[in-house]
C-alpha cells in the first residue's frame, strides 16, 4: 500500500477489509503479521508452531472483521490476546512433548562480522532457551513487556489479569532469566569488569 | 548488588538485540494469510445475497412486520379484537346506537293495524 495508507488506523483498515477492500488485508498483514509471528516464535519456541498460531490468529481476525466496533479496543491488542490463547492451547495439547530449540532460526544480519553474528546468535539462543524454562504466563508477560515493549495495562488486557499481576509476572520472569543466564556469562562473551 | 545490576544490564542488552532482530514474516506464511483473507471475504460476499434469496415468503413477511415479538403482539391484538366483537363487555357502548340508528320511532309499521286498514281500503 502507499505511504498514505500508513496513516490509516488498524481499526479503519479492518472496516475497509470487512467492506470488501482486499488491499486493506495486505496492509493489515504487513503491519500485524510480523508482530504476532515474533511473539508466537518467542512463546512457542518452534517455528512451525509459531507459523500455525500466526495464520490461525489472522484467520480469526478476518472472520471477526464484520463485527468489529471501531474505537472500542485496539486491533493489535485483540490479536495478541487471540495469539496468546492459541499458544496456551497448543502448549497444553503438546504437554509432555519436547521443545525443539534448534528450530528457532538465527536471524541474518549482513551488517555484522561472522564472529559477531555467531556470538549474537548464541546469545539469542541462550535467551530463547532461558525463556522456554519460564512458566507459560511468565514467559508471555516477559515477551510482551520486554520484546514487544507493550505497556503493563495493555498486557493486562491481553492476558486478562490485573496490572499488578503483570508487574509481578515480569519481575519474577526477569529474575529467573538473569539467574538462568548467569551461568553462561563467559560462554556468551560477557566478561567480568 | 553489583552482580544483580550487571545481570540486569546484560539482560536488557539481550532484549534490545532481540527487538532489533525481530523475525520477518515468512513469504509463504504471508501468502497463506492473504489467501485466507480473500477466501473469508469472498465467502462473506457470496453468502449474503444467497441467504436472502433462500428465505421463504412467510419468513420475509414476519421480518417485514418486525420479527417474532411483533407477530406475538399482532396475534394478541387480533384475538382481543375478535373477543370484544363477539361478546362486548357491559361498559362498552353499543356500536349500533353510536352510529345513530334507533330500532323504534321512525320504523315502518308494515304489520301494524294502520297498514291493514290502508290495504283493506284499497280493496274496497
Amino acid at each position: 500500500m502507499s505511504a498514505a495508507a500508513e496513516e490509516v488506523s488498524d481499526d479503519a483498515l479492518l472496516v475497509l477489509y470487512a467492506n470488501g477492500d482486499s488491499r486493506a488485508a495486505a496492509e493489515l498483514t504487513a503491519r500485524l503479521g510480523p508482530r504476532v509471528f515474533g511473539v508466537a516464535m518467542r512463546v512457542m519456541g518452534i517455528r512451525a508452531e509459531a507459523e500455525d498460531v500466526t495464520q490461525e490468529a489472522m484467520l480469526r481476525l478476518w472472520k471477526m472483521a464484520p463485527e468489529w466496533r471501531p474505537g472500542e479496543a485496539q486491533v493489535s491488542t485483540w490479536l495478541y490476546r487471540v495469539a496468546m490463547n492459541l499458544c496456551i492451547d497448543r502448549k497444553r495439547r503438546a504437554r509432555g512433548g519436547h521443545v525443539d530449540l534448534d528450530a528457532v532460526p538465527e536471524p541474518p544480519d549482513p551488517g555484522r562480522s561472522a564472529a559477531e553474528q555467531m556470538q549474537d546468535g548464541a546469545r539469542q539462543d541462550a535467551l530463547q532457551a532461558a525463556l522456554m524454562q519460564l512458566p507459560e504466563r511468565q514467559r508471555q508477560a516477559v515477551v510482551l513487556r520486554h520484546l514487544e515493549e507493550l505497556s503493563n495495562p495493555e498486557i493486562a488486557g491481553i492476558m486478562d489479569i490485573s496490572t499488578e499481576a503483570v508487574e509481578s509476572l515480569t519481575a519474577r520472569g526477569k529474575r529467573a532469566l538473569a539467574a538462568a543466564l548467569a551461568g553462561r556469562r563467559e560462554e556468551l562473551g560477557y566478561n567480568d569488569g | 548488588m553489583a552482580d544483580t545490576d550487571k545481570a540486569n544490564q546484560e539482560l536488557e542488552e539481550l532484549f534490545a538485540a532481540a527487538r532489533r532482530d525481530r523475525p520477518a514474516l515468512p513469504e509463504h506464511l504471508s501468502a497463506a494469510i492473504l489467501a485466507d483473507a480473500g477466501r473469508v471475504q469472498q465467502g462473506r460476499h457470496a453468502a449474503g445475497p444467497a441467504r436472502a434469496a433462500r428465505q421463504p415468503l412467510w419468513r420475509q413477511l414476519i421480518e417485514a412486520v418486525g420479527g417474532w415479538p411483533a407477530m406475538g403482539g399482532l396475534a394478541a391484538a387480533s384475538a382481543a379484537g375478535l373477543w370484544i366483537g363477539l361478546a362486548p363487555p357491559s361498559f362498552v357502548p353499543d356500536p349500533v346506537a353510536l352510529a345513530g340508528y334507533e330500532d323504534s320511532g321512525n320504523a315502518v309499521p308494515y304489520d301494524s293495524y294502520d297498514m291493514a286498514m290502508v290495504l283493506s281500503e284499497d280493496l274496497q
